[in-house]
């Protein structure tokens, strides 16, 4: 009985663990795209009136 | 005279940082001339301050919604469909976001965190991108700081005409008739005046004009200002004008509109006004037919000295997207030199050069400073003589006047010497604009500057020894100009870093005033005449040597690039502040040098570069994301090829150049699908492009809580390797580096290859 509840107990333990890790475990990198792409902040002649009066 | 109501407004669009000077200068004259009740309107910035609010996003987000939908069945996107796959995009993924922080932006930008760089940046981003929400709920039109352009042509009365009515298109059609006709209808103008001095403002302003035309028949519309000194005497002879306008005021405004108005209370002829063109409407018995325009006599620009400063009273300060107020003054009006040949400026501000006298700027700085509060000025001026550049700041030095100011400025070796410098810098000049025009001195002989490189590069090392900044004019794509020249004019700037700390780039345009437009054969240009055109200013050309259209707008993308590498401020997304005028200025008059400010800007761009992925790094506030089905990066590229950008109207010709949309359509390829995600938050304001993997990894990310607890997670379960843990460690750098995640503190980036 009390090697049972001994064993629920880990048992409950073990499932918390992989579900805090479960963000990670899921990740299968080898296989990600993990490109990041920025756009440059860009100046066309259209936008340069800046010192017109 | 309180029973003769006046309104005079600017109308959309200006720069939202600061007022401009013409209303304030017409209202002044008129008050001082009797009239009491003069109501004066900024409704550029009172448009802005509207359309950038949590109420009014929140109805853009509905429009542009209904009206963009984002497609995710297309095959390929081409050319002409990208432009609203961009906005579609950017609406899903950021419109929550900005309705929730527009507010909180506008406050940054109005209070002491606009000096904070961290703060800044993301406020104007938000500002910008607010204004795209607007700008997607009016589809194709575009409304940005600098700018408002339609699919309609500025150059054509039939476009403008159809312009002024599309309320699905033109977003002042409902902002006029709800937040400005009920007040002006209750008012009973009897003369309404509009400034038109950029061609963004000639839609808006005749939108207004034929709503205030139909409500109120009896008030006199009149309109004048820079624009309209180019085109008002085609504009007058054009259909529909006449359903919004009664009259044109050319060149200085202020005598004739006095004129005007006194007419009019009295009842007088207004055929004696000077530079006023009207139309006769028959009197008692109305026209059936549409009147034709009377252009009376030039009438004698004012004595400058005499006239009084300009009130800035009844305008709504609180509303400028400034921390402090900067205020416009003219100093004089014409140029002294007048000679160079691209120049129309002369020509736009009337005949003849006038100036106040060096006292009476300084007696006026002095009162404007004791009514407004006003610490900081944009002096107003095609540029200062010699005798001026010594006798201002003496007289401002005298009065103890205790302000900053900034202004253009001609190359005068003579005037800005070292010690003519120091003593600009101490009545309060932080930063002068030079026309440096290009480093090559056949061109600067054609353009007939009567400079030297010699000149330009000691003016600008004098003054920026005493501390002002400087900031040049540079031109791409004057006629006959190769590529090497272009190239050259880079190079000399180049020789100039840590002198010069800002550049205004444009290409070359040829307008119709211009010497170049009357003597094409001296320039070797041939121009393109385009039918149907009745408002045409500005014209394509052919060139017969040197860089065509095309070539120098590509030389422009590469100048900015160079610009990019050589000045700090254009470096990195500092580049904000040379773009909101009076922004950098800002920081120059609160006792930052040129030199610390450069550093701070250099310092942010190598601080982001550095970047790391330390282990509290989480993701920003008001994270979103939308997948996509095309690259949004690759849309904004593609748009912002040399050729789509020909296609778009650009500020200074609100013109479309002929056959440059199909141009691009036919020469630009289409995108190919591709699975994307875009990604935005609420803390730094900035598009981000992820593929769905890297999706996958940042909700890993959110939902461990930072990035050491992934980690951790990942070494327990997955202990795959020094290189797998090296690809998560870059991604959260790349993460970091483009914004996406923040640290709670400054830490130690984690180790790419080894577990902890
Ligand atoms: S470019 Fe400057 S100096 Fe030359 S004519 Fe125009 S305002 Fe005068």
């Amino acid at each position: 009985m009390q090697d049972d509840e001994k064993n629920i107990q880990e048992d409950a333990k073990a499932q918390a663990g992989a579900q805090a890790t479960g963000a990670a475990a899921k990740l299968d990198l080898d296989n990600l795209d993990l490109t990041v792409e920025t756009v440059e902040e860009r100046i066309s002649p259209s936008e340069t009136n800046v010192f017109d009066k | 005279m309180t029973d003769f109501p006046i309104t005079l407004a600017f109308p959309p669009q200006g720069h939202f940082t600061q007022p401009h000077l013409a209303i304030p200068c017409l209202v002044a004259y008129l008050r001082q001339q009797g009239f009491e009740d003069v109501e004066q309107r900024d409704l550029s910035i009172e448009a802005y301050d509207h359309f950038l609010s949590k109420d009014y996003l929140s109805y853009a987000r509905e429009k542009a919604t209904a009206r963009l939908p984002l497609d995710q069945s297309a095959g390929e996107l081409s050319y002409k469909e990208a432009r609203a796959f961009r906005a579609a995009a950017e609406t899903a993924v950021s419109a929550d976001v900005l309705i929730e922080r527009i507010e909180d932006a506008k406050a940054t930008l109005r209070g002491e965190a606009c000096f904070d760089t961290d703060a800044y940046v993301p406020a104007v981003r938000a500002l910008y991108h607010g204004l795209r929400l607007v700008s997607a709920a009016h589809f194709p039109s575009e409304l940005t700081p600098h700018n408002f352009t339609m699919a309609y042509s500025n150059d054509r009365s039939a476009d403008v005409q159809a312009a002024i009515r599309d309320g699905s298109q033109n977003p002042f059609l409902r902002y006029f008739r709800q937040e400005v006709l009920p007040g002006l209808v209750a008012r009973k103008p009897r003369v309404l005046g509009l400034s038109i001095v950029y061609g963004s403002q000639l839609v808006p302003a005749l939108t207004l004009a034929r709503l205030v035309k139909e409500a109120l028949p009896d008030c006199h519309i009149t309109a004048g200002g820079g624009f309209l000194a180019y085109i008002g005497k085609k504009l007058m002879a054009a259909p529909g004008t006449a359903d919004c306008l009664d009259s044109i005021i050319f060149h200085e405004g202020e005598g004739p509109l006095n004129a005007l108005c006194t007419a009019l209370r009295d009842g007088t002829d207004l055929g004696l006004i000077g530079s006023l063109t009207w139309f006769d409407r028959g009197g008692d018995v109305p026209l059936v037919v549409e009147p034709r325009p009377i252009e009376n006599m030039a009438m004698h620009p004012l004595k400058l000295d005499d006239a009084p400063a300009p009130d800035f009273e009844g305008l709504p300060f609180d509303k400028y997207l400034s921390p402090e107020l900067v205020l416009p003054y003219d100093i004089n009006r014409g140029c002294y030199y007048g000679e160079c040949t691209f120049c129309t400026l002369p020509t736009v501000i009337g005949p003849g050069y006038r100036t106040r006298q060096a006292d009476t700027i300084a007696g006026d700085v002095v009162a404007l400073k004791a009514r407004y509060g006003a610490k900081h000025f944009n002096f107003i001026t095609d540029c200062m003589p010699p005798g001026m550049i010594q006798d201002l700041p003496e007289a401002l030095i005298a009065r103890e006047a205790g302000v900053t100011w900034w202004s253009d400025a001609r190359v005068e070796p003579r005037a800005y010497t070292k010690a003519g410098a120091q003593r600009l810098f101490e009545s309060g000049c932080r930063k002068l604009l030079f026309g440096y025009e290009t480093a090559t001195p056949r061109l600067l002989k054609l353009m007939k500057k009567g400079q030297s490189l010699k000149g330009i590069s000691e003016v600008s090392k004098n003054c920026a020894d005493a501390g002002i900044s400087v900031t040049w004019y540079a031109m791409v794509g004057f006629p006959s100009e190769t590529v090497e020249e272009a190239r050259a004019s880079l190079e000399f700037l180049a020789q100039h870093e840590g002198i010069v700390r800002e550049v205004s780039l444009q290409t070359f345009h040829i307008d119709e005033v211009s010497q170049v437009y009357k003597e094409p054969e001296t320039f070797g240009v041939e121009m393109i005449e385009v039918e149907g055109a009745d408002l045409a200013l500005y014209h394509d050309y052919r060139s017969s040597v040197g860089m065509t259209q095309e070539e120098a707008a590509e030389m422009f993308g590469e100048m900015m690039a160079g610009f990019r590498r050589h000045l700090p401020i254009f470096a990195g997304d500092t580049i904000f502040y040379f773009m909101q005028k009076s922004h950098y200025f800002l920081h120059l008059a609160s006792g930052t040098t040129p030199d610390e400010f450069a550093e701070r800007c250099r310092v942010r761009a190598d601080e982001r570069r550095a970047r790391g992925a330390q282990a509290d790094l989480r993701l920003r506030s008001g994270f979103t994301v939308q997948e996509l089905p095309f690259s949004y990066k690759d849309a904004v590229e593609l748009l912002g090829h040399p050729l789509a950008r020909a296609a778009r109207p650009d500020f200074l010709t609100g013109r479309f150049v002929a056959n440059a949309e199909e141009e691009a359509a036919a020469r630009l390829a289409p995108l190919p699908r591709a699975e994307r995600v875009l990604a935005y938050d609420a803390e730094n304001h900035d598009f981000v492009e992820l593929r769905p993997g890297g999706l996958e990894v940042v909700r890993a990310l959110d939902r461990a809580g930072d990035f050491g607890s992934l980690l951790e997670q990942f070494d327990a379960k997955l202990p795959g390797g020094p290189e797998r843990r090296a690809r998560l460690t870059h991604f959260a750098a790349e993460l970091h580096r483009a914004g996406l995640l923040a640290g709670a503190t400054t830490q130690e980036p984690v180790p790419a290859g080894s577990a902890h």
